[in-house]
């Protein structure tokens, strides 16, 4: 559409799949008195200094931008999870380890955002691009044993390796369905079985005039 | 050869830039009509011919049979090419009317490009989305993309002057200047080239 | 609720639980991804886009009330972020929609089942668009064609269905999210895999569990809200 005369119009932009991100949950410790917010996407609040309380990550970072509150890094975002998290997925090929939908897209609101309220950041950053690359590598490796097939479980797969998969994936698998239901394709195929009926039937009405 | 100058027209329209448009093919799209109705014209004069012989133009099949139809899957070819062509070139069309079709006047580099068909078309398009956006009372050609803060930071591209009052302030949006705007006073701005965000 | 919930199908407390759990915005934000990603045209969602225009109308003047009192602008800003979240998933649902009657209108006008999904507005602007389109067409190609060329949706007058007309593609694979547990799937004899390496017959999903799945026969089930599209 409006900017949008991509065929692909199923997927969703990068802006987009933050924006989804912002929405989880997130604690923040406010530095000032403030009332609930009685916000459409829900409430939150009343929030006091040193108090930590559960908002949006898009309002955290806004509050934290004005320089009203400090964001308290998720449990799974520390060295030691995420070493932990690294070796699960260097250990086994084919599953993938629990972490958030939206593990990337938090990951760089916070560095982006709250790099000093996240302990030992550089070790962080590092471990979770480090884990990214292992799950992409494994994703793509996992893609070789895909074939004909209906529905395939992706468990724990993050909404940017979905993103990432989902047009080859979809492409792929669209054409092992293709080949292996051949009397059920499209498009192309009816040219060419209007062209055979013309052939056989013959053209009709026009030609007789 | 048949359809060489249709698909002519398509290469044409596949080879432009994703999004734009090149000036639109008149003489070519004509050729091609009437190479759709010389087909036409063979077609009509081979059934003429299997009549007069006294064949069955149902079940014969004869060269006369296949000649016919050959005139026949080459019209249809010329037809989905010209529709390919002007087709995707509607969709081109529509997109501006969502991005400019609203606000605005056509650019006269893009006017041009148009034929008098296409123009109007962009026209009743940009009315059809205007009547949809006023029974609904909500316009839908703003925030395109997910909001961040509302305000923006924004570096005017081309001299707007002092003429332009937004929702919330008027100032002089001389070229290269910078401002805090909202986002929605900006956007269309931004769609249209004169401004662009600046991302901290 | 404890002492009632015995009496309670399991389904039945999930969708409760759903009910008071879930703001309208989630379920706008539900719908647009679902709409999003989907090959075609879903049911209009009137009463959701009913009470999240009214909410953002509510908020629309709070956050003007805030501007004329000289209310704390950190706070106004704020709820202006808010609205400006909820008014991006409004237009952007409604516009994903308009994208796909303007790419499937023809199609969508002759199918009974699509054309019910539309809601008032866009029943007229697909009309509209119809009109506007068959004009621009006519001018500048069919009336230029031989007589039984001249169809919009047929290649020619033999064409016994319409080959001309564009229709979304159903078996497309969409990537989902499974919100209740589905009833066991046999799809249609064709091989599938439960996961990336065993397989199965049946086809069967848990809350969470995340597929990738031909569109259409899942199409129920997203219908149904027991999957969502992400």
């Amino acid at each position: 559409m409006a900017g949008q005369s991509d065929p692909h119009i199923s997927l969703f932009s990068a802006e987009e799949v933050e924006f989804m991100a912002e929405d989880e949950l997130i604690e923040i410790v406010p530095n000032m008195r403030m009332d609930p917010l009685n916000f459409i996407c829900g409430d939150f609040g009343p929030f006091l200094p040193q108090i930590a309380s559960q908002v949006p990550l898009w309002l955290a970072v806004a509050l934290k931008k004005r320089g009203k509150c400090a964001i308290r890094p998720p449990q799974w975002m520390s060295v030691e999870n995420l070493t932990r998290v690294l070796e699960g997925e260097r250990e086994s090929q084919g599953a993938f380890q629990v972490l958030p939908f939206h593990y990337v897209e938090i990951s760089r609101l916070l560095f982006d955002h709250a790099r000093e309220d996240i302990p030992d950041m550089y070790m962080v950053r590092s471990l979770i691009e480090d884990i990214r690359d292992v799950r992409i590598h494994k994703v793509e490796t996992s893609l070789e044993k895909f074939s004909g097939t209906s529905a395939v479980k992706i468990p724990n797969l993050s909404a940017m390796e979905v993103n990432i998969i989902r047009p080859f994936v979809g492409r792929a698998l669209q054409a092992f369905y293709k080949h292996d239901n051949p009397e059920k394709i499209p498009d192309v195929d009816r040219a060419s079985s209007a062209q055979t009926r013309a052939a056989n039937n013959e053209p009709r009405r026009q030609l007789r005039r | 050869m048949h359809g060489r100058k249709a698909y002519q027209l398509v290469k044409e329209f596949a080879g432009s830039e994703k999004g734009h448009l090149k000036i639109f093919n008149d003489e070519l799209l004509e050729r091609v009509a009437e190479e759709c109705n010389e087909h036409r014209n063979a077609l009509q004069s081979l059934i003429r011919k299997m009549q007069e012989e006294g064949l069955e133009v149902q079940t014969a099949r004869n060269a006369d049979h296949y000649g016919a139809l050959v005139h026949h899957l080459s019209l249809i070819r010329n037809k989905r090419c010209l529709m390919a062509y002007v087709y995707n070139r509607a969709e081109i069309i529509r997109d501006l009317a969502w991005k400019v079709g609203l606000l605005h006047e056509l650019p006269c580099e893009i006017k041009e490009k148009f034929s008098d068909s296409e123009e109007q078309y962009f026209k009743d398009h940009s009315k059809s989305l205007k009547m949809y956006m006023s029974q609904l009372s909500l316009d839908v050609n703003v925030d395109m993309v997910p909001p961040k803060d509302p305000y923006i930071k924004v570096r005017v591209l081309e001299d707007l002057g002092s003429g332009i009052i937004l929702s919330d302030k008027s100032a002089n949006f001389a070229s290269h200047s910078m401002h805090f705007l909202k986002r929605t006073d900006a956007e269309q701005y931004i769609a249209r080239g004169l401004m662009e965000e600046l991302i901290s | 609720m404890a002492s009632g919930a015995g009496e309670w199908s399991a389904e039945q407390i999930d969708d409760y639980e759903t009910l008071i759990s879930t703001t309208d915005v989630e379920l706008l934000k539900r719908a647009w991804r679902n709409e999003k990603a989907s090959p075609e045209i879903l049911p209009f969602e009137e009463a959701l886009v009913k009470r999240a225009k009214e909410q953002i109308q509510l908020m629309e003047e709070t956050v003007d009330d805030f501007a004329e009192s000289g209310h704390d602008p950190l706070i106004a800003s704020l709820y202006q972020m808010d609205l400006d979240r909820a008014q991006f998933l409004l237009r952007s649902y409604l516009r994903v929609r308009l994208q796909k009657i303007e790419k499937f209108m023809f199609h969508i006008w002759k199918m009974d089942t699509y054309r019910n999904r539309l809601s008032i507005e866009e029943e007229k602007f697909t009309e509209r668009c119809i009109r506007d389109i068959g004009k621009y067409l006519e001018e500048t190609v069919l009336s230029k064609l031989p007589d039984n060329y001249q169809s919009v949706l047929k290649q020619s007058i033999i064409s016994e269905e319409d080959d001309m007309v564009p229709e979304p593609q159903l078996d497309t694979f969409v990537v989902a999210k499974c919100e209740r547990a589905t009833r066991p799937l046999y799809l249609d004899g064709s091989r599938q895999s439960a996961s990336f390496d065993s397989r199965d017959d049946h086809f069967q999903m848990v809350p969470g569990d995340l597929c990738i799945l031909r569109y259409r026969p899942f199409q129920e089930e997203l219908m149904s809200g027991n999957i969502s599209l992400v």
